[in-house]
Order: structure tokens, then sequence, then C-alpha cells
């Protein structure tokens, strides 16, 4: 009974601190944000349906004299099929678990390692700054797709869309690193870490407990915004040619195929569906991002007051 | 003036140390590639001494450092040899001289279309904030960023140009007309011929005739790089005037009694656009990235199809020419953004 009661005080005392933070309510507050939350969230349950249920090979493999081919939207084939007379439909469906791994991956990477290099550069400040943030500088003097299409050239074509996930987490750390020494640049002009440090604290700890949990909310939104991103450039990337493999159920790779041999010739279904899916996942992260971002700032929080 | 010549030259001494490194980015990058050059100039049968050869005369038994000095002092001149695949023969600086024009054509209508349609946008949003035009536009403009162009630009072919057949499904101009180049940017050069033509001959639509066909042309790509950008361009514009009408000089012009109109455009409009201008130059910069798409999907070649096709066959020189020339000019651009900036807003230290 008394444990109960604890624990019940406890989860209250949690559920409020959420409730307090004007993060939150105001995020939960803005309906763009809402729909944003709910688009994403329809994606990852197809996207697990498709890797549960949906077999790779089956999806791979030619259907020629089984199916008809390049049929047209039906109650059998709902997306219609393509040149090899596969269904759409389930590739599609396994194409948002494959643009939710990659983009996963992808802006996972480029956000440690952008934390690590922006919280350097503004912790030890002087030659480590200078040298760490040049060199982002030059990476942010490309513009972001054509350096990822160069760096995709080095690696073998057996990667696949691994090669896209490398060339986007280069191309991605400049801007992480950069919004993050930032954001610890004034986390540090706080009195409270010169009076963590006065006692004596180490340098882990000053950045483990006191830099990283401050600087948290404008890396999520960072990484929120560029996940849209993320999903769209290494689309872009199989779309011309340097990503999935021949075959693979991507959506920008079937968009190139649909694009290329479907659409002139009116077999518009190739190509609509797996961009409409890309479209949906990316507007989704585009209006929880946009959304967090008008939450963070205080200047919009004072307009809605 | 508020820009200071001090200003503009030791911004530009600062691009030095930025495009060393960048050069350095593309020399490794092509030192790191997989394939040899020698073999995909000679072919793979050829015989050894060929390929032999063919490395000695470009160099690659040189220890690595002199190959690195030769390639930062071709890169400061611009000298990147010839193209031995894409455009065979050619030198580097030849194509992209005839191929550059046709992108920064195709990226300038669109910002244009952009702006024209952006701006509007964003003023009306903030103006009539959170009523449903409000909502509608922000949504339309956030939907605009989302939709990737490899996939609007097939369903606009598909729409105007497979389904109604009112606007051609790709290239820059009808095959039937030829028209002499002169800046490379189509509808430059055939504006220029039907003007000299109606000079020599007197008025005739006919003239103008190659004219339409390229401005026929350039709009769906012009337009569907336009949708995005307008996207960013009202998201801008409308929270930077929304920002502006809450300070307190917009409160005072008010005050003394001038009209609600008046003072948003004067006061509000011109002071809202500085940030708007920033957006307008990055978008610039995206935009020439974007060009390997737009100009993959609507068949156009320019400097961003050129660099697609010289990565798939490893046309080493074109590549290196190429992705300078695209860094070169967005490092330009981020420089000319930030010159604007400061001259629009002159508290901005320099």
């Amino acid at each position: 009974m008394s444990t109960e009661t604890a624990s019940r005080t406890e989860s209250r005392g949690i559920l409020d601190r959420l409730r307090a933070s004007p993060f939150l309510s105001d995020l939960l507050s803005n309906r763009l944000a809402l729909v944003g939350i709910v688009l994403i969230g329809l994606m990852v349950v197809v996207a697990l349906y498709a890797r549960l249920f949906l077999d790779l090979e089956a999806l791979l493999r030619t259907q020629l004299g089984e199916n008809p081919t390049l049929a047209a939207p039906s109650a059998e084939f709902p997306f219609g099929t393509d040149r090899q007379a596969r269904d759409i439909l389930p590739r599609v469906l396994y194409g948002a678990w494959l643009a939710m791994l990659y983009g996963t991956v992808t802006v996972g990477l480029s956000t440690v390692l952008g934390i690590g290099l922006g919280t350097l550069a503004a912790y030890y400040g002087d030659v480590t700054d200078n040298v760490i943030m040049r060199t982002m500088d030059v990476l942010l003097a490309f513009p972001s797709l054509l350096l990822a299409l160069a760096i995709v050239s080095i690696f073998p074509d057996e990667l696949g869309l691994w090669r896209a996930v490398i060339a986007l987490t280069l191309v991605y750390i400049p801007r992480f690193a950069r919004v993050i020494r930032g954001a610890a640049l004034a986390v540090l002009e706080d009195e409270f870490v010169d009076a963590t440090i006065a006692l004596g604290a180490k340098d882990t700890r000053v950045l483990l407990r006191h830099l990283f949990p401050n600087t948290l909310a404008p890396i999520t939104v960072q990484s929120t915004l560029n996940f849209g991103l993320a999903i769209i450039d290494i689309a872009a990337l199989s779309f011309l040619g340097f990503g999935a493999t021949a075959g693979t159920p991507s959506w920008g790779l079937m968009l190139s195929n649909g694009v290329r041999f479907g659409l002139l010739t009116g077999q518009w279904w190739w190509s609509l569906f797996p961009g409409l899916f890309l479209a949906i996942t990316v507007l989704g992260f585009n209006l929880l991002g946009d959304g967090m971002r008008d939450a963070l700032d205080p200047r919009m929080r004072e307009a809605i007051d | 003036m508020a820009v200071s010549i001090r200003f503009v030259v030791k911004r530009l001494l600062l691009l030095i140390p930025v495009l060393f490194g960048v050069a350095t980015i593309v020399f490794s990058i092509l030192h790191l590639s997989p394939g040899d050059p020698a073999i995909i100039i000679a072919g793979k049968n050829a015989s050894a001494e060929k390929i032999a050869e063919i490395r000695r005369s470009l160099g690659l038994d040189d220890p690595i450092y002199v190959q690195y000095a030769r390639f930062m002092i071709d890169s400061a001149q611009f000298r990147f040899g010839r193209s031995f695949k894409v455009e065979a023969g050619l030198t580097v600086r030849e194509i992209l001289r005839i191929k550059l024009p046709i992108t920064l054509e195709l990226a300038v209508y669109g910002q244009i279309a952009g702006i024209a349609l952006g701006i509007p946008a964003g003023i009306l949003s903030a103006v009539k904030q959170d009523t449903l035009t409000d909502h509608l536009t922000r949504v339309g403009a956030l939907s605009g960023i989302s939709v990737p162009i490899f996939w609007s630009g097939p369903l606009l072919i598909l729409v105007f140009a497979v389904w109604f057949s009112v606007l051609p499904t790709s290239g820059r101009i009808a095959i039937d007309y030829r028209v002499p180049a002169v800046t490379n940017m189509i509808t430059v050069d055939t504006l220029l011929f039907a003007l000299g033509r109606t000079l020599e001959n007197g008025f005739d639509t006919d003239h103008f005739a190659a004219f339409g066909s390229a401005v026929r042309h350039l709009i769906l790509p012009a337009g569907v790089i336009g949708i995005y950008s307008m996207a960013l361009i009202s998201r801008m514009m409308r929270s930077s005037m929304l920002e502006v009408i809450r300070q307190d000089y917009i409160r005072t012009a008010r005050a003394k009694g001038q009209g609600a109109k008046i003072t948003l455009m004067k006061h509000g409009f011109r002071n809202a656009l500085i940030p708007v201008v920033t957006v307008i130059g990055i978008q610039f910069g995206t935009l020439l990235g974007g060009a390997v798409l737009t100009e993959t999907v609507f068949g156009i070649g320019g400097i961003g199809r050129l660099l697609v096709e010289a990565v798939q066959v490893s046309d080493y020189p074109v590549v290196q020419g190429t992705v300078l020339a695209f860094a070169v000019l967005f490092t330009l651009v981020n420089l000319f953004v930030d010159m604007t900036y400061s001259y629009l807003d002159p508290r901005i230290e320099q």
C-alpha cells in the first residue's frame, strides 16, 4: 500500500514536471506538430509491419509470368505492378522500413559526431576550436548533395545504401557541430559552470552533467529537421544512381525507375506511390521539427502568452 | 556606404584558406576513388606499355606530394586538363564555359519565381496571423519543402506534358530552332536572335518563335524550383514580419496617425526583408546543389547533369573542375549574402 502511494506520487511528480515544461506544453498545443507526430507514427508502424511480416527476398524476385506486367492500380494490386510484374504496394511499404532505418543511422551518427566535435570546440576553445571549426567551414563550402555525390563515388557499389549513409553523415556533421558549439558556448557563459569548475569538477563531469543536458533542446530540433532532409537526400542519391543496388525496394530507386521507364509511357503509379510515401514521411518530420523550434523560441512563447 | 572596401577585401582574403581546404578535399576524394584513370583512358584491353605511358603523361607516377602541389597550382589557375569521357577532347574550362550559364539561368528563373510567390505569401500569412489563411499558407510552405524535386518534377511533366500536352517534357528548346550561342543562356540568346532579325527585317512574331519555345521549356523546371524556394522564403518572411510589427517604431508610426497599410509597407516590410535576403542567398546556393536533380529530371545539360555523368564514368578532370566550380560559386554567393546583410542593416558589425 505504502509503496503504491510512493510510486504514484513519483509518477505524478514526473507528469507534473512534464506539464510544467513550457517546451512540451507548447509543442503539444501546436496542432501542426501533432499532425507531424501522427504522420511519423504511422510511418513507423508501416516500417515495423514491413520488416516483420514482409519477405524481402520475395519482394526482390521478378514476378514475370505470375502477375501482369505494368498493371494499373486495381483491387488486386492497389498500387499497380512494375516492369518486373512485381506488386508495388508491399515494395512501397518495405521502403518505409529502409527509409527509417537508413535515416535513423545517418542522423544518429551525424548527431553523435557533431555533439562530440561541437562540444570539444566550445569547451577547449583556442587551437582545438579553430582546427575543428575551420574544417567544418571547408565542408560547408560545398553544396551538400554535391559533396555527398563526390564522396559516394569513393565507395564500391556493393555497399548500396550504406554508401549514402557514410557520405551524408560526413556532409551533415558540420551543421550539428555548429549548432552544438553555439549552444554550448552560451551555456559556458553561465555562472553555474564557473561555480562547478571552481568546486573542482573534472572536465568530463562539466561536459556530461552540465553542458550536455543544457544543449539537448537545440540538438533535438536540429536532428528532427535533419531527419526529413536525410530521407530526401538518401532517396536523391538513389535516384541519381548512387545508392540502392538494383531491385532494392527503396523509394528513391523505385522513383528513378518509374520516372525513367514509366513516365512518358503513362505508367504514373510506378513513380506516384513511392514519392507520395516519401513526401508524407518528410512532411511529418518537418511539421514536428518546425513545432519544436517554435516551442523553443522564447520570442514565440511571448507571442503565445 | 555601409559596406567598406576594407570589409570586402578582408572577406575575400578569408576565402583563400577555405578554398585551399576545398581543393584539398577534392584532391583527396579523387585519390581515394577506386579505378586507375590511365586504364579508364586507355580502355580495359590496352597493353601494359600503353597504360604506363599514359600514367607517365598524367604524372600519376610522381610522389603524392608532387601531384598535390601540381593540383593546387593548376586549381588556382582553374586548369584541369581535358575531359576523357563525357565531352572527350574538350578542356574542362571550355565545357564549364558552355554549361555553367545553363545552370545559372535555370537557378535565376527559379529563384525569381520563388521570390515573386514567397514574399507576398509570407506577408499575407503574417498579417492574417493564426487565421485559416495563415494556417493554409504555412502548411503549403512546409509541403513545398517536403516534396522532393525528383517527385514533383515528374508529376508536373506527367500532367502538363503527357496528359494535356501543353508543355514540353524536357530539354531547353524545340529541336527545330537553331540559334547562335552567344551567352549560352537560352532565353537571352533567343531574344538576341529575335532582336537582331527585327532590326534587319522589321518586326515579325516569327522571329520570337525560338524565344517562345525556350520560355515554354523553362516553365516546369523553374516552377518546380520556385515552389521549393517559395516555401523557405515565405516562412522566413512571415516570422520576420511578425517580429518587426511588434517593434516600438511601428507603434510610434501608428500612434502619429499613419495608416496601417503604409506603416506595414514603409516601416515593416523594409526591415523585415533583411533576414529574408539571407534566406534568398542561402537558397540560391542550395539551388545550385539541387541542379543535379532538376537537370536530371528535365533533361537539361547544365553542370549538374555534367557532374552526375562524370562521376558515373570516372571522368576525373571534369569531376574536379565541376566540384570546384560549384564550391567557388557557392562560397561567393554566401559572401555576397553577408555583404548585402551588412548593407541593409548597418548595425551589424563588420
